[in-house]
């Protein structure tokens, strides 16, 4: 386990404190979530409501699911077609683990231009949830992150150190 | 757009802490507590362990939601126990590759909640629509194993009968995962809350069984949730992917053109269902399931809706046909698992266990296919 121990995951360049920080990031913000809307359950079962709890369950899920993203990429553990790979030989397989990497970065810097378009197009003006008017800047900035920093990640680790 | 709609959304919440619900149940040892209990029930059967291995993958399948978590982790309890008990290691190995493909099908499932988002459809009328098929699912394999060991009984000696003190001590031992289960999914069915919100009730009740069992501790929080964390990011990845992908399918007008393609060659319902699942079925045995969902939900979906059919039927006729794809070569990454538990019993032999449960698997489908009842009977009746 690697973010447990506190060690590097193997191939990758990246320190523990990264792993670290991602890790409380998105381990807070989970069992926030879950603590939030256990207590909205319960609230609305013995007549005291709790408003709004679904945009702090919103808002945390966001954080927790960006500290997320990112985490499986750091790990490499992203959804791919292991047939293909399972059955190469060493030398086409530094071929095609350089090719997934290069779509890897294409698909996460696309993803990261999207969230930065869309936050710029949106700077001008103010965004705020409905109930508790929480803002919602900061969290398409967070969102911008996985996108922003997958990239690189997904440059720099997700190649062999061989290749590199 | 579509990153930071995704991230935000509220149902979103349903799959990190239905993970984490997993993870911390992992914790608490109950996967050896299910087959445990299953075994102490019908071990004495002829087949009996390989009935209790199915039992227990059911019972693990509804804390787990992952195909290869529940062939993992029962495998690791069941398989030495079935070798042990000289049970034929084509029937073991068998029996466990094809029983974990019940953790996708039974309520909360990780790929009904994928499909429920990517579909935009009511994950808790998903769960509720799976319970049906998920029983029947479990029926067939028993039914299957019996048929076996009827035709040929030395491929699984009957063991010793426990008794029945050890048979309440088993049940007792996963009477709070079992409460905890039933809260969560008849919660969900009844109404009580909404899935997001199940989720999180389950993933404190989790914490609270595991620390009832005296098994929660910093460093088992801590597996629990970077596990959590990097699972639900990778499925994260995959859903605003397929997102991106519906909108492009939708805009090149590929689902129409399909739809028209096959009522061209004929409008029977049954033809246009068996075609496609042949076609789920060839994918799956060389696509990942995710990888299945997400290429043929934008396309096949509309079909579905054009020729009057449900999209929960189709939610649970797709994961359905991903699971047949966990158990088939070339993928059939159920086998692998299993080998890499069980090294000296080799992939084709494995295979070849797994074949009735293959069978018993079509014959499902073909259930699914020709009475769509089984999967709406349930949500209907409740009125979802």
């Amino acid at each position: 386990m690697m973010i447990a121990s506190g060690k590097n995951e193997p191939g990758t360049v990246f320190p523990p404190k990264v792993w670290n920080w991602l890790f409380n990031l998105g381990g807070i913000a989970l069992l926030f979530a879950m603590a939030v809307d256990t207590l909205a359950v319960a609230g609305r079962h013995i007549g005291i409501p709790l408003p709004g709890s679904i945009e702090l369950v919103q808002a945390a899920i966001l954080v927790a699911s960006s500290a997320a993203m990112l985490s499986a990429t750091l790990a490499d553990k992203h959804a791919r077609v292991r047939l293909v790979m399972n059955r190469m030989k060493d030398g086409p397989l530094v071929v095609l683990k350089r090719v997934q990497a290069v779509f890897s970065v294409l698909f996460f810097c696309a993803l990261a231009t999207g969230s930065i378009w869309i936050f710029l197009d949106l700077w001008g003006g103010y965004e705020e949830s409905e109930v508790l008017r929480i803002p919602i800047a900061p969290l398409r900035i967070v969102c911008i992150g996985p996108g922003t920093d997958s990239g690189p990640v997904a440059c720099t680790d997700k190649i062999p150190r061989d290749i590199v | 757009m579509i990153l930071f709609e995704t991230q935000s959304r509220y149902e979103l919440g349903v799959l990190t802490l239905f993970l984490l619900m997993a993870h911390v149940c992992f914790a608490a040892d109950a996967s050896r507590d299910f087959f445990d209990a299953a075994a102490r029930m019908f071990g004495h059967r002829r087949g009996g362990l390989a009935l209790a291995s199915i039992g227990g993958c059911a019972g693990f399948g509804t804390i787990s939601g992952s195909s290869l978590a529940t062939a993992a982790t029962i495998g690791l309890v069941a398989l030495p126990e079935m070798r042990r008990r000289r049970y034929s290691d084509a029937l073991a190995t068998g029996t466990i590759a094809a029983g974990g493909t019940l953790g996708q099908m039974v309520p909360p499932s990780a790929a009904l909640i994928v499909f429920g988002i990517i579909a935009e459809q009511s994950i808790g009328k998903l769960f509720t629509a799976a319970i049906v098929p998920a029983i029947t699912q479990t029926l067939l394999y028993c039914a299957a194993i019996v048929a076996l060991c009827r035709f040929r009984p030395k491929l699984a000696p009957p063991t010793a009968r426990a008794t029945w003190a050890e048979r309440r001590t088993a049940l007792i031992r996963i009477a709070d995962i079992g409460l905890l289960v039933l809260l969560v999914i008849g919660g969900i069915a009844m109404g009580w809350f909404s899935p997001p919100e199940a989720a999180s009730v389950g993933a404190i009740g989790a914490l609270l069984l595991c620390a009832w069992r005296r098994r929660l501790n910093w460093q088992a929080l801590r597996n629990a949730l970077s596990e959590t964390l990097r699972t639900s990011g990778m499925i994260y990845v995959v859903v605003v992917g397929a997102l991106i992908f519906s909108v492009f399918i939708s805009l090149t007008g590929l689902a129409e053109q399909v739809a028209h393609l096959l009522g061209a060659v004929s409008d029977n319902q049954i033809f246009t269902l068996m075609t496609m699942a042949a076609l789920l079925l060839v994918l799956g045995s060389v696509l990942d399931g995710l990888a299945l969902m997400l290429l043929t939900t934008p396309i096949l979906l509309p079909i579905i809706e054009s020729i009057g059919l449900s999209p929960i039927w189709f939610g649970i006729f797709l994961v359905r046909a991903m699971e047949i794809g966990f158990v088939h070569p070339p993928i059939g990454m159920n086998l692998f698992v299993i080998h890499d538990i069980a090294k000296d019993v080799s992939l084709s032999r494995i295979f070849k266990g797994v074949l009735p449960f293959l069978a018993a698997d079509f014959v499902h489908l073909l259930l699914l296919i020709l009475l769509p009842a089984t999967v709406m009977w349930l949500p209907d009746l409740l009125g979802q």
